[in-house]
């Protein structure tokens, strides 16, 4: 299995909107604060249907939110 | 920290006070098997509804303290700590189920076999609210 780490941009993408609360962007996708704040802090990996509807909301493409790092093994 | 934490640390509190004195009582001064045993009935009736209460009014306080999450309906991340949480608790369920089903009818009877019934249960709630905690936790 690849091995990699997925990050994202949330924090920056909410700065960029006019300093968006993360209870706001939470109502828009139907998550609540709390698992908005998981998403930025990299702890919580949220569904493919979360990740665009945050996309959508940012008006920005998939892969400008979420990135996916992939680990070199041995 | 979420509103569902919340509830589940209020089921941890509520099951230690009301369930922890009846296992001690159960444990220290085990049930005779005379018939009918309403002292031990009674015990079992003392812990539920005391309980049931805990839980009435912790769940009136958090639900006036905020009452917006009080009603949000859970999300993807509330719907996979409460399935990780099941999954633990049914492993505990089951196990011990089959140990009191067919190991305790060996080497006990009556009231024995029903405490051990209801520790089982106790104790696969109680994993079952310690995993949602726990998740919750980790991913703050």
């Amino acid at each position: 299995m690849i091995d990699g780490a997925i990050s994202n941009r949330v924090r920056i993408l909410r700065f960029h909107n006019g300093e968006m609360t993360q209870a706001e962007l939470g109502k828009r996708i139907g998550v609540t604060r709390q698992t908005i704040a998981a998403i930025e802090a990299g702890k919580y990996s949220p569904s493919l249907e979360a990740a665009f509807r945050i996309a959508a909301v940012f008006e920005v493409p998939l892969d400008e939110v979420f990135q996916w790092e992939a680990r070199t093994g041995k | 920290m979420p509103y569902k934490e919340k509830t589940a640390w209020l089921a941890l509190l509520a099951m230690v006070v009301a369930f922890g004195p009846y296992f001690a009582i159960a444990a220290t001064t085990p049930p005779d098997d005379m018939l009918p045993n309403l002292r031990q009935l009674s015990f079992f009736a003392i812990a539920v509804v005391v309980q049931l209460i805990i839980l009435a009014i912790g769940h009136l306080l958090l639900r006036r303290s905020s009452p917006d999450e009080a009603g949000a309906p859970a999300d993807e991340r509330d719907r996979l700590i409460q399935q990780r949480a099941v999954t633990y608790a049914y492993h505990v369920l089951i196990s011990g189920v089959i140990m009191v089903a067919i190991v305790m009818p060996f080497f006990t009877g009556g009231w024995a076999i029903v405490n051990a019934a209801i520790f089982m249960i106790v104790l696969a709630e109680f994993v079952s609210y310690g995993v949602t905690v726990g998740s919750y936790r980790r991913q703050s």
